[in-house]
């Protein structure tokens, strides 16, 4: 066979191979369209049971445990993504991660806040949440940040502060925690819910972490905090100016010009606050700092 | 094994020093498995270190170092355990099937010699496989974290622990190969391994079963069985805890006297075998 022809022979092969590939792939596109609602129907753990996986693993359960709990930040994700209500499969992803792997501290932290945040950004299951935290502490008894956290989601999302004190207590007899666990839990056993407190405990969570998404939530919660306690000061000052005035004032320039306030204040994001006719003051249209109604004091009105 | 070289390695005259025949054939099978390109599995481990440092940070939250440590360490045991099974059935079938065998026992050599030179020309096969993986885990450990940790340290001992585990597979294995086919001997051997891993299972379904016949029996296979569960600290090397230094010399001669045992059982075997 002379070079010439072989060369061509080559290229023959080149070329049917590729237009075969692309046949593949075209076929491949017909049968994705036809079984993806199939698919997506059977969204379910076909492995439910953490102890049969780890049998079945031969003593490679820690790398399926990273591999499980990737796969539940990709469903969480996923229906983040989607604005789902439903996370039914997050509780059992998380059992099977922390059951194959009882050390990975990152799955009860990150965990608990998938289940514990309110519908479409979790899973609304607070009490799973604390059921995860507790295995974690169980555990993994040195890992003080876990009764933080649970201290955490009983203050923040179940307003019980007699438990989150106890929590935080919990996390203070750690030698290795900060001594700030302490003065949390007295701070929240003397004034609950406020919103010093508030700010005071998503201070901690921000700290306590390196995850951009748990900063992004810790911050955004920290801003709102923070606008929440500008927009009380600012409607105090609203009522000594409606008390001394007979109105309302329409801006937060009238209070500065009323000698009332030092300057513009602005909020998180560098907007100025707005005051509305009954003289309540609040975010601009256009200021992305998200404000949420924190716990009450069992005294606030 | 062609080109063994000769066996007057250990002396000038008449039979070579004691020890220097296993050397001179496991040098020689060292060099056989090179030339056979079995270190060419070091490119596929070191695509799965880059690529699974470079994507896992993208698709999950907080374990980089823990993929990294935990992948690097089952990679290294998987890639071992598939070296040390389907090169150790073959140590002794493939000199039969190409006939290399019966010149080589033409020559002073005992067989017993031949069987440990195989043997321990695959465990420096592995050894060499297994450190240079190591350094590949170590680089993708580094990229990832940009410094080590105190804890890494049981790393060593988790790679320390595989090779164990992986001198006894290899034993095992040779010892089939000593009177099976290859396929059956690979099916013996990854049988036993299996076993080896649930031992502890096997024993405690024995006890469940609250039956005294049976606890006992299945007592007994649990001590019979390699009990390759001792050398499974991956979990404990991810964490960076640390591993008791009993634990270390109790393994290293678990490993060493159950190996022996099976060496023994498998020289004794070959040496009866009529390989006319």
């Amino acid at each position: 066979m002379s070079a010439a022809s072989q060369f061509w022979r080559s290229w023959a092969a080149v070329v049917a191979a590729s237009v075969l590939f692309a046949a593949i792939a075209m076929l491949q596109v017909r049968i994705d369209a036809q079984t993806r609602p199939v698919a997506q129907q059977k969204e379910e753990l076909v492995l439910s049971s953490g102890p049969m996986l780890q049998k079945i693993s031969l003593g490679y359960d820690s790398l399926l445990a990273d591999i499980y709990w990737t796969r539940a930040v990709q469903y969480y994700g996923g229906k983040l993504h989607d604005l789902s209500r439903d996370y039914s499969l997050l509780p059992g992803l998380l059992d099977i991660t922390t059951t194959l792997d009882p050390h990975l501290l990152v799955a009860y932290r990150f965990g608990a806040i998938f289940l514990s945040e309110p519908p479409p950004s979790g899973a609304g299951r607070v009490d799973l949440a604390i059921q995860l935290e507790e295995r974690g502490i169980k555990a993994n008894p040195d890992a003080w940040d876990l009764d933080a956290n649970r201290g955490f989601l009983y203050y923040w999302h179940l307003k019980d502060y007699a438990k989150a004190s106890a929590a935080y207590l919990d996390a203070a007899k750690n030698p290795k925690a900060p001594h700030t666990m302490r003065m949390m839990a007295a701070r929240i056993t003397e004034k609950g819910g406020d919103l010093d407190t508030s700010m005071a405990i998503w201070a901690q969570y921000f700290t306590s972490s390196k995850d951009p998404r748990v900063l992004k939530t810790a911050r955004d919660h920290i801003e709102g905090l923070q606008a929440l306690k500008d927009e009380r000061a600012i409607d105090a000052l609203s009522q000594q100016y409606h008390a001394g005035f007979g109105k309302y004032p329409t801006s937060t320039k009238e209070l500065r010009d009323a000698g009332m306030l030092s300057g513009i204040p602005l909020d998180p994001t560098g907007i100025p606050y707005i005051i509305g006719p009954d003289g309540k003051s609040g975010l601009d249209p256009t200021s992305s700092v998200i404000v949420e109604i924190p716990p009450k004091l069992p005294n606030e009105k | 094994m062609s080109s063994m070289a000769s066996p007057a390695a250990g002396s000038a005259i008449g039979r070579p020093v004691a020890g220097a025949i296993p050397g001179v054939v496991a040098v020689n099978t060292f060099r056989e498995a090179v030339r056979d390109r079995i270190l060419y599995n070091l490119i596929f481990f070191a695509l799965l270190m880059m690529g699974a440092a470079i994507l896992v940070g993208q698709i999950s939250i907080g374990i980089e170092r823990l993929v990294i440590i935990n992948l690097g360490l089952s990679a290294i045991s998987i890639f071992g355990l598939i070296m040390a099974i389907f090169i150790g059935v073959s140590l002794v079938s493939k000199e039969i099937e190409k006939r290399t065998l019966y010149s080589l026992l033409s020559k002073p050599i005992r067989r017993w010699e031949f069987l440990l030179g195989r043997y321990t020309g695959l465990l420096l096969t592995l050894v060499v496989n297994t450190s240079l993986m190591t350094v590949g885990l170590a680089g993708a450990l580094l990229y990832v974290s940009r410094h080590f940790e105190r804890g890494d340290a049981s790393i060593l001992l988790a790679v320390y622990f595989i090779l164990l585990q992986l001198a006894l597979v290899t034993a095992i294995a040779l010892f089939f190969s000593c009177f099976s086919t290859p396929v059956l001997s690979t099916l013996y051997t990854i049988g036993i391994y299996v076993a080896g891993v649930f031992a502890n299972d096997i024993h405690a379904i024995g006890q469940f079963t609250r039956n005294p016949a049976m606890e006992a029996v299945t007592r007994v296979i649990y001590y019979l069985l390699p009990n390759f569960h001792n050398f499974n600290i991956i979990a404990v090397a991810s964490h960076g805890e640390a591993v008791p230094f009993s634990l270390i010399w109790q393994n290293t001669i678990y490993a060493a006297l159950y190996a022996a045992v099976v060496l023994i059982a498998a020289a004794a075997v070959f040496s009866r075998r009529n390989l006319k």
